[in-house]
């Protein structure tokens, strides 16, 4: 029953839903709004389970002293404090919870994508060898685009931007729309398998 | 070949990556830090984008929504082209909702807000309204809500009121009125907005994206269902751009701003390295000198490694 019961909410809202996108008529629409209700319900407790995960996970990394524990303690502390200065004080500009973001949160994350900059200097460097006919390829369409990129392209050539944009446009697409149509087929045929009670690895193992 | 030359492409194919780390920072940090007069062309992705908020100027029927779907990572990027948009719409009087769907994103919206509306006379739920954070897990239900009555589908703003009861909610009802929404992510997911308020109400859709998300976009931008795209750093750049020469233009003739012309925004240059224009409208602009110089680096060291395998590799041979 474990299995089955969710197995039966699945297939029928899947189907319910998939019919209300091409039926338009007052019962769909009437059902989809009181779905919505329930819709919006449901997260918050989505949210207390994330929160409670992460209690538990941390807490055992604390409890057990596991090696960098305090890296856990330190999780703990910043979503504790983090969410008590945004009860507290509120989240508008001037609060502890605005200062946090702007001093702590903010410069933290950019700090971590911009590494990224560093990264793929030495990569580029130490690998972007025209080894062979596509590498060189690769290699001179790189080179287009990040001249095209940037003001000085234009500043040498009209070509450059224009011909960056034709990359962007013509292979790049054709690529790109490839891929997308791949993947399109492949949601389109999980989801019939969902739908239909064919694939049933997301109930988890058991019964 | 000179024995000297090849040592020192043999030298220089085994140099420290920390070397690389170093030259990379100072080409990032010194062009940050003096800022110096390049100029910016602006695309016509950026210029449809400009042309649709434009074309709402001073009308109460009509407004945007911008979507922030990002965390603070990919601010550097992604926040000037929001300060620039909010900007733009308080300059030219136009109606605009802010909403998010990440908690972290919920701050930066209010930073937008509050960055932009210092230098305006504008009020929350008049001149603007913040929907706030609204958890990914109800973004369908919200999105495809919108599209009947936003009111109803969103219910409260950031300040906990009642959305139905604000003013500027008045001749504005749902993806008819808020015929634009602009996605700012480091994602794809403007398509959501394009699969829902675009397919089944017909929505106008743009994003402001990283740039490495640029090329995952363009099969949207060129079928036209994006209608415009604000592409990475350079894009943010072209957006300030044009809300200087044309949104926050003040004369005689035009009080409150200038239409867009092509013959105008070809032949401006808005010099950066003055303090005619304040440094929240010109971060971009700041920012692509670093990043010119940045890829000129770059492209220096592919150049540079690629002599120096095809000289090893000449040796060995």
């Amino acid at each position: 029953m474990k299995r089955q019961i969710p197995l039966i909410i699945i297939i029928t809202l899947g189907f319910m839903f998939v019919a209300h996108s091409f039926i338009p008529h007052k019962i769909s629409v009437d059902f989809f709004d009181w779905f919505q209700d329930w819709a919006k319900a449901i997260s918050p407790f989505a949210v207390s389970l994330g929160i409670m995960s992460l209690f538990m996970v941390h807490g055992t990394k604390i409890k057990r002293k596991v090696p960098n524990w305090q890296y856990s303690v330190v999780t703990l502390a910043g979503l504790v404090f983090t969410a008590f200065a945004g009860f507290v004080w509120g989240t508008q500009s001037g609060t502890p919870y605005m200062w946090l973001f702007e001093n702590v949160q903010m410069p933290m994350s950019a700090t971590m994508f911009a590494l990224l900059a560093f990264y793929i200097a030495s990569a580029a460097y130490k690998a972007f060898r025209a080894r062979s006919a596509e590498a060189t390829v690769l290699l001179v369409a790189a080179i287009i685009v990040m001249l095209g990129q940037v003001p000085l392209g234009a500043m040498i050539s009209k070509w450059i931007p224009e011909t960056s944009t034709w990359i962007l446009n013509v292979p790049n697409l054709a690529a790109k729309r490839a891929i997308m149509i791949g993947v399109g087929l492949g949601i389109t045929a999980t989801s019939l398998k969902i739908l239909l009670g064919i694939e049933r690895t997301y109930l988890g193992g058991g019964d | 070949m000179n024995k000297n030359v090849i040592k020192f492409f043999d030298k220089i194919q085994n140099i420290d990556r920390r070397y690389i780390y170093l030259v990379v920072a100072f080409s990032i940090i010194i062009p940050l830090l003096i800022p110096f007069n390049s100029p910016t062309y602006v695309t016509k992705p950026t210029e449809d984008i400009y042309k649709k908020i434009d074309s709402f100027a001073g009308d109460e029927n009509k407004a945007i929504l911008m979507s922030f779907t990002h965390d603070a990572s990919t601010m550097p990027e992604l926040f000037p082209m929001e300060v620039s948009v909010l900007r733009h719409c308080f300059e030219r009087n136009i109606k605009v909702f802010t909403i998010c769907w990440l908690p972290a994103a919920a701050p930066l919206v209010d930073y937008a807000i509050n960055t932009a509306k210092e230098d305006f006379d504008v009020q929350s739920g008049v001149d603007y309204c913040n929907f706030g954070y609204k958890p990914w897990a109800i973004q369908l239900p919200i999105m495809l809500g919108m599209g009947d009555d936003i009111a109803k589908a969103v219910e409260t703003d950031s300040q906990g009121r009642k959305v139905e009861n604000l003013e500027i909610m008045k001749n504005i009802k749902n993806y008819d009125d808020m015929n634009l929404v602009i996605d700012f992510a480091a994602s794809s997911s403007s398509i959501t907005w394009i699969t829902y308020a675009r397919a089944r109400f017909g929505a106008n859709i743009a994003a402001g994206v990283t740039a490495v998300m640029v090329a995952d976009n363009y099969p949207y931008l060129q079928t036209g269902q994006l209608m415009g795209m604000l592409r990475g750093l350079k894009g943010a750049a072209e957006y300030e751009k044009l809300v200087d020469v044309f949104a926050a233009y003040e004369s005689e003739d035009y009080p409150n701003g200038r239409p867009f012309s092509n013959e105008i925004i070809k032949e401006t240059r808005v010099p950066i390295t003055g303090d005619t224009v304040p440094y929240k409208y010109k971060k971009a602009r700041i920012g692509m000198n670093a990043q010119s110089v940045a890829h000129i680096m770059m492209i220096f060291f592919i150049l540079l490694g690629n002599i120096g395998y095809f000289i090893t590799k000449k040796k060995e041979i």
